[in-house]
């Protein structure tokens, strides 16, 4: 297992030196640079190539490349150029944030999706079936931004239950309640696309399962039907769900990006927009390089689930 | 993951007074809430850019001089008083006694240098504390020199009447240099000024806290600390000062003025301010060539809907290139083009313009003082069209839009969205309306505006060092730009702020600041 | 497999419903497909349609509220009518949403196809690339690539495709890689054909109905992600707006004018949700084994539905008795029959064949007794199973589910598929007595360890904790039966006990059926096809042919004068050793102008 777990590792490796070159060749195509979020207005010719040349953004591509990866190696991913402070302070509060936010939603779709999935697929062509069906796609078929200003305007400004927007409470916040507080809408949210697609991922998977021959041994053994269904089956369709939940997990950090904007939540995402738009290089850099890592990690956490529940994968 | 600083620590203390707990609770007492419209961006005011981080600052920090509250006449902060040279090249600054920063080190003459050669001087040991981006500000500063402990003598290299409301600027605001030294490039993190309220903690994408000066030169203000989160969604921040979240809203969209202004709860305060919204016109190549059909659309666009209907009276029209906020160089007998669409039509005929003439307009996406510039992109779309120019919209976000219009219209559009917010009169009409301001020297002149009558008066303005008479020169150069037309001239921004009714003294200043030394909350 | 096959292969072709009388029986998918009509109708005729100009504006009139005269959803932000613009707006969003996903499946399709036929390295390294795109927050990629291109909805509907290209692309892959190597494929190859010609001749037929259900459920994603981007800004160019910059727009007004944005948020909703309806449907329909019912979910017990409900018999009843029971299978509304009325009876320590060819309905048979054929789609439409003189069939579901396991017990045929695949093979056994007895885990393991040992398994204690993929099929087998033997029961049904196993192991494992049944006093029910098996152990036979017994005797006397044809014909099919060609040559004749049946 632990060589396993290295080779993949260093299969990420090329990946994410790829992921680095394509993120400084775009953001080199995208028109403007940092002077011009830095000046606004006033961005003359003249103070842009002093800025730039202040930055180290005179040099070639190429060298400025090289720079970044030689002081990467030695742990230093560069300062941002707009927010003025080094990328890896910024990176590492805002992928908290994201972790906080993005684990939430992950647990949230995972435990409904199953539950969902499971319930649609015992009660297949039954109600329960349809009505949870009726919800799943529901839920896939709305769009998460627009349900989250719903949301702030029935709960925040409407019945004033839950906070508006941000993390914290700004004043006598700062613990867990506050926290959980500030988490329901943006992390119910985030996680209802993801539920949706797990419900139906879950159910396929079951009924797969459901027909299969083993299922059918542990009948003929006499086993109640909650036997069958919540161990038998389900240990085997989680062999086969495992691996999307990773899959969701890349699109529930895409998806934060939306969330992030909307509630305010001091996440990766939300930094990243906003670094894309002022033309923020490193931070851009920094940004997706923990981002892709956090991915492969998921990815690879959910393959060592998939191979710990499936010994035929082990060997 | 919940960073318990030590800034927390003492919120807590001060919240000890105040509600727990709930998700609507009340700010607490004495303790003001700024929303903000983002994270700032740094807290060295010679850093940043952003009216944004601009309202922090002029607590946190004061300049040599000031504008007077609710005015932009200047008047003395940290220089007691000063003289200006006859040739108007030579400023010398009486200091004021007994000031220290909050770091606890004197403000004296070598502070104040060591402040104005770190943003100027290439050679300084903290230059690489910057970059500087409005150090250009200064360009003109030639030396700055301690004539003794408390006195500092600006040296000019050539007459430049603005200094004075540059150095008003927040541009211009004193930092500690003892503060810089120990913090070097993450100063803008640990700031330390003279001002009104001292830094206490800075958690990022959560608040910027200061607390009251007790030794503030001033006074010390009546408010125990200032919170300023930010909210970079405008409906979000409408919501948190609907729901009690935050005590001031600043920058609050158009369309929920109303809501606050019906609300007993709420006060709204106004201030114009010295703000221009216009649509550049390329003067170069295509049919603006022409003034008449300039003119044309500065008749054709029904600018009154605009800042009535689209922005809610949150602005007025404008009549040219200098706002009213300059009061004593606005030219009251200048008035806005009418909203004449058989005016405009008469105007392209007699030009020779076929109907279904098309145009291509940049809008942008955002980008600070542009209020809401897509609606109003599309607003004046469909006034061109009713007049019979076909206008092709493109939008960019604000960082593409700059490099797409700062390098000139030449080839690639006919209008463009633009807006300034400026400290002087001067910087606007010099900036993008002189000859010498042509994209390729250098300027933002992106309409190729060319007229030697402006460039004359603009050089005279900024030589003469009598303020009436340089209203007088900025009084003719609005006259003459209206009838020239370079722009399509649409609004000037009143600055708005919403406050809950318990905040008092609270005064929205025309230079786009959050003034709060005096500002009390019961 | 060949069970899974037996619905599908007893439903005769005239049986089945046509495609789109499926889809429409599914009423939510022709609820969407109504919906999207609609939506798509009138998008289509927006230009005809008595509508405002949607780019005129009227700013004294913004924002008025729906049912407005004039205005029936009301104004926008600039006064324009939202009912003409969201109708206009709508047409824009398909567009781009289907565009989009053409444009997506086609690349990512092409990448798919050639990465899995090629395979090695050309597609390890295309598969990296995919990895980077998937790797790159999908959302920001956009952003970029629309930042690159400059704003506007054509550029957005680029970004959108090739942020969606690895999710066509991994999909195809993988089914080409796993028909790459099927015969067809490898007999194109052989004759001669050229790669591009199989890639497209051969292979993309195949792959084309995932093509068509991954687009027919990723539009409706599409349609979201793209109104998501003008959402941000960056798609439909002022006056133009699609769903997704409406509602971006009228999000300034969420507050004072909600109805600006909500309008089109229902509206993305709608559409996507129709669309979504219809996928489904269309994916329900597309999908083989979602068709012949392979994936619907089957009860704990088989659905009996009797006209009559048969009386016990209580004097001199056998073990085992059935009494012309009758089995079939639901398809659409009528019920294809695969038990017709079989009759036969068991008794203690006695062991009966039932022989018949596969699709005869001797497994269906045996999985009856106790009410375990798969239900839906299977139905017990007759007759009566009596143990000890009480009608199994006539008591309720949780007795059926009690007498599983415990008086009568089954084998199955391939222990490889019928064991599970994640437990260990003692927990398994040690399952199957908890089922039935209450002890703690510990004793039931030491009892699981003990019948290990019973069937023959050396180093039981250790073998316990294998997996059934790491024992060998004999082992497996011989588990399989010990998890049989956990109750002591009465009687086992062995179905095809032997078939997965190669000669040797089946003699062993028929040797140890024959001694547990001597020394238990087991009656055991032996489903095969073989009659070398029956002869070798069974005292009475039964033929089963098309769902009928057709004979049924002592096995020395059906061996020695089989009285039915088919018997004959499954008789003379046991090869006899050194016979060789001259085998084929006997059987042939008795082949003759019959098909070859699946």
């Amino acid at each position: 297992m632990a060589s396993y777990i290295i080779k993949r590792l260093l299969t990420a490796i090329p990946v994410i030196i790829g992921l680095s070159i394509i993120v400084f060749l775009i953001m080199a195509m995208i028109p403007g640079d940092p002077a011009l979020a830095l000046l606004g207005s006033y961005a003359t010719p003249e103070n842009v190539a002093r800025i730039n040349r202040d930055l180290g953004l005179d040099r070639s591509l190429p060298e400025q490349y090289f720079i970044w990866v030689a002081n990467l190696v030695q742990g230093d991913f560069g300062r941002s150029y707009i927010l003025n402070r080094p990328v890896i302070d910024e990176v590492l509060e805002r992928l908290s944030a994201t972790l906080i936010l993005a684990g939430v939603s992950l647990v949230l779709c995972s435990v409904f999706g199953l539950i969902a999935g499971i319930v649609s697929a015992v009660r297949q062509f039954g109600w329960t079936d349809r009505i949870v069906t009726f919800f799943v796609l529901i839920g896939i078929s709305m769009p998460a931004f627009w349900l989250g200003l719903i949301f702030i305007l029935v709960f925040a400004v409407q019945l004033r239950v839950l906070p508006a927007s941000g993390m914290y409470a700004v004043y006598g916040g700062g613990d867990l309640p506050d926290l959980l507080r500030h988490l329901i809408m943006p992390a119910v949210t985030l996680a209802i696309v993801a539920t949706g697609v797990i419900a139906r991922l879950t159910r396929a998977a079951m009924l797969e399962v459901l027909r299969q021959d083993f299922v059918r041994t542990a009948r003929a053994k006499g086993l109640n039907e909650r036997t069958v269904i919540f161990k038998h089956a389900l240990r085997a369709a989680l062999v086969s769900i495992i691996p999307v939940i990773g899959v969701q997990a890349g699109f529930v950090l895409g998806g934060a990006v939306y969330i992030e904007t909307v509630f305010q939540w001091p996440g990766l995402g939300a930094m990243l927009v906003q670094a894309v738009s002022t033309r923020d290089l490193l931070l851009v850099q920094g940004g997706v390089l923990v981002a892709a890592t956090l991915y492969v990690l998921v990815n690879l956490a959910a393959d060592v689930a998939q191979a710990m529940l499936d010994p035929r994968l082990k060997s | 993951m919940f960073n318990l600083k030590k800034g927390v620590a003492l919120l807590a203390v001060a919240s000890a007074l105040a509600l727990a707990g709930p998700a609507n609770a009340q700010t607490p007492p004495n303790v003001l809430i700024v929303g903000q419209i983002a994270e700032p961006a740094s807290l060295d005011p010679h850093v940043s850019t952003a009216a944004n981080d601009f309202r922090i600052h002029v607590n946190l920090y004061d300049g040599l001089v000031r504008n007077k509250s609710g005015t932009l006449e200047i008047e003395p902060a940290l220089a007691t008083d000063w003289t200006v040279s006859d040739d108007g090249l030579t400023y010398t600054f009486n200091l004021r006694e007994g000031v220290s920063f909050h770091d606890g080190s004197p403000f004296n003459a070598e502070a104040v240098k060591f402040n104005f050669d770190r943003m100027l001087d290439e050679e300084h040991p903290y230059y690489d504390t910057g970059p500087f981006p409005l150090s250009f500000n200064f360009s003109s500063i030639e030396e700055v020199t301690v004539v003794d402990d408390m006195t500092v003598e600006f040296t000019l290299s050539q007459p430049f009447a603005p200094f004075l409301s540059n150095l008003a600027s927040p541009t211009g605001l004193i930092v500690s240099p003892t503060a810089v030294e120990e913090y070097g490039e993450d100063y803008g993190r640990n700031p330390s000024g003279t001002g009104a309220f001292k830094f206490e903690e800075w958690e990022s994408n959560q608040r910027v806290v200061a607390s009251r000066n007790e030794d503030y030169w001033d006074g010390a203000p009546s408010l125990e600390a200032v919170v300023f989160r930010p909210i970079t969604d405008a409906n979000t921040r409408v919501a948190e000062m609907l729901s009690g979240g935050i005590d001031v809203l600043v920058e609050t969209p158009p369309d929920n003025v109303a809501t606050f202004e019906q609300d007993a709860n709420f006060v709204v305060h106004e201030a114009v301010g010295p703000h221009v919204w216009y649509a550049m016109l390329n003067m170069n190549d295509g049919p603006f060539t022409d003034q008449r059909v300039r003119q044309a659309v500065n008749y054709a666009v029904n600018k009154e809907s605009l800042v009535n209907d689209v922005l809610q009276g949150t602005a007025a029209v404008a009549a040219g290139p200098i706002p009213p906020a300059f009061n004593w160089a606005y030219n009251e007998d200048v008035d806005p083009y009418p909203y004449d669409p058989d005016m405009a039509r008469q105007l392209l005929e007699e030009a020779g313009i076929e109907d279904g003439t098309e145009l291509t307009f940049f809008v942008t996406e955002g980008g600070s003082g542009m209020l809401d510039p897509v609606p109003m992109g599309t607003a004046i779309q469909a006034d061109l069209a009713a007049v019979g120019l076909d206008v092709n919209i493109e939008t960019y976000e604000w960082n593409t839009f700059l490099s797409e219009v700062n390098p000139g219209l030449e080839g690639k559009a006919d209008m463009a969205e633009m807006a300034w917010m400026t400290t002087d009169p001067d910087t606007l009409p010099a900036l993008t309306l002189t000859s010498g301001a042509f994209p390729d020297e250098g300027g933002f002149n992106s309409s190729y505006y060319s007229n030697e009558e402006v460039d004359e008066l603009v050089q005279q303005a900024r030589e003469a060092t009598d303020r009436e008479e340089r209203g007088e020169l900025y009084k003719q150069i609005q006259q003459i730009v209206h009838d020239d037309a370079p722009w399509l001239f649409v609004a000037n921004w009143q600055q708005n702020a919403v406050t809950t009714d318990n905040v008092q003294n609270f005064v929205v200043q025309p230079d786009f600041n959050l003034v709060l030394r005096e500002v009390e909350k019961n | 497999m060949s069970e899974t096959a037996l619905p599908s292969a007893a439903a005769p072709q005239s049986g089945r419903l046509s495609s789109w009388q499926l889809l429409m029986a599914n009423r939510l998918a022709a609820v969407g497909l109504f919906a999207l009509s609609a939506i798509l109708l009138i998008a289509i005729l927006a230009p005809i349609l008595p509508l405002p100009d949607p780019d005129i504006t009227d700013q004294p009139n913004r924002l008025l509220p729906p049912l407005s005269p004039g205005h029936l959803l009301g104004t926008d932000h600039l006064g324009r009518d939202i009912l003409s613009r969201l109708i206009w707006g709508t047409q824009v969003s398909i567009l781009v949403g289907i565009s989009a996903t053409a444009i997506a499946a086609l690349i990512g399709s092409l990448i798919g196809l050639s990465a899995g036929y090629v395979g090695g390295k050309a597609d390890n390294i295309m598969m990296r690339l995919i990895d980077m795109l998937m790797a790159f927050p999908y959302i920001l990629l956009a952003l970029a690539i629309v930042a690159v291109l400059g704003p506007g909805l054509l550029n957005a509907l680029y970004a959108i495709a090739v942020v969606n290209i690895p999710f066509f692309a991994r999909n195809i892959r993988g089914v080409t890689l796993s028909i790459r190597h099927s015969e067809f494929v490898d007999a194109a190859r052989l004759s001669g054909k050229g790669h591009l010609a199989i890639l497209f001749t051969e292979v993309l037929p195949n792959v084309l109905p995932v093509i068509v259900i991954t687009m027919s459920t990723t539009v409706g994603w599409m349609i979201l992600e793209t109104a998501g981007l003008s959402f941000l800004g960056l798609g439909a160019q002022p006056p133009t707006s699609d769903l997704g910059s409406m509602l971006g727009q009228g999000r300034a007004q969420l507050f004072t004018a909600p109805h600006v944005s909500m309008v089109p948020g229902i509206m993305i909703f709608l559409l996507v949700m129709s669309i979504n309806l219809l996928g489904d449907g269309i994916r329900d329909v597309l999908d083989p084994r979602l068709r012949s019912g392979a994936l619907n979910r089957p009860m704990a017990v088989t659905t009996i539905d009797r006209a009559v409900k048969p009386e016990p018999r209580k004097a001199n009843a056998a073990l085992l008795e059935v009494a012309n029971l009758e089995t079939g299978f639901r398809s659409g509304n009528r019920v294809n029959a695969a038990v017709k009325g079989v009759s036969f009876s068991l008794n203690k320590g006695e062991c009966l064949g039932l022989i018949g060819e596969s699709g005869s309905g001797k497994s269906v048979t045996a999985l009856s007794l106790l009410g375990l054929v798969a239900s839906p789609p299977g139905v017990i439409s007759n007759g009566a199973v009596y143990l000890d003189g009480e009608d199994v069939l006539s008591q309720p579901d949780s007795q059926i589910v009690a007498q599983r396991g415990g008086r009568v017990s089954y084998v199955f045929q391939d222990p490889l598929t019928t064991l599970h695949p994640l437990f260990s093979v003692g927990d398994q056994i040690a399952e199957a007595i908890t089922a039935h007895q209450r002890m703690d885990g510990k004793t039931a393991r030491a009892q699981a360890v003990e019948l290990m040992e019973t069937v023959g398994i050396r180093d039981a204690q250790q073998r316990a904790s294998a997996y059934p993929h790491e024992l060998s099929g004999g082992q497996r087998q011989r588990i399989g039966i010990a998890m049989a033997l956990a109750n002591d029961p009465d009687v086992i049904i062995a179905d095809e006990p032997t078939t997965a196993l190669d000669v040797t192991v089946q003699a062993r494992i028929l040797e140890l059926l024959q001694k547990l049944r001597r020394e238990r006093g087991l009656a055991l029910l032996l489903i095969t096809h073989d009659f070398g098996v029956v002869a070798q152990i069974c005292d009475r036979v039964a033929v089963m042919k098309d769902g009928e017994i057709v004979e049924q005797g002592e096995t020395s006397d059906v061996l020695r004068a089989p009285q039915h044809a088919y018997t004959k014909r499954l008789i003379a099919c046991v090869p006899e050793l050194g016979v060789g060609r001259a085998f084929l040559d006997k059987v042939r004749p008795l082949f003759s102008g019959k098909g070859a049946e699946a």
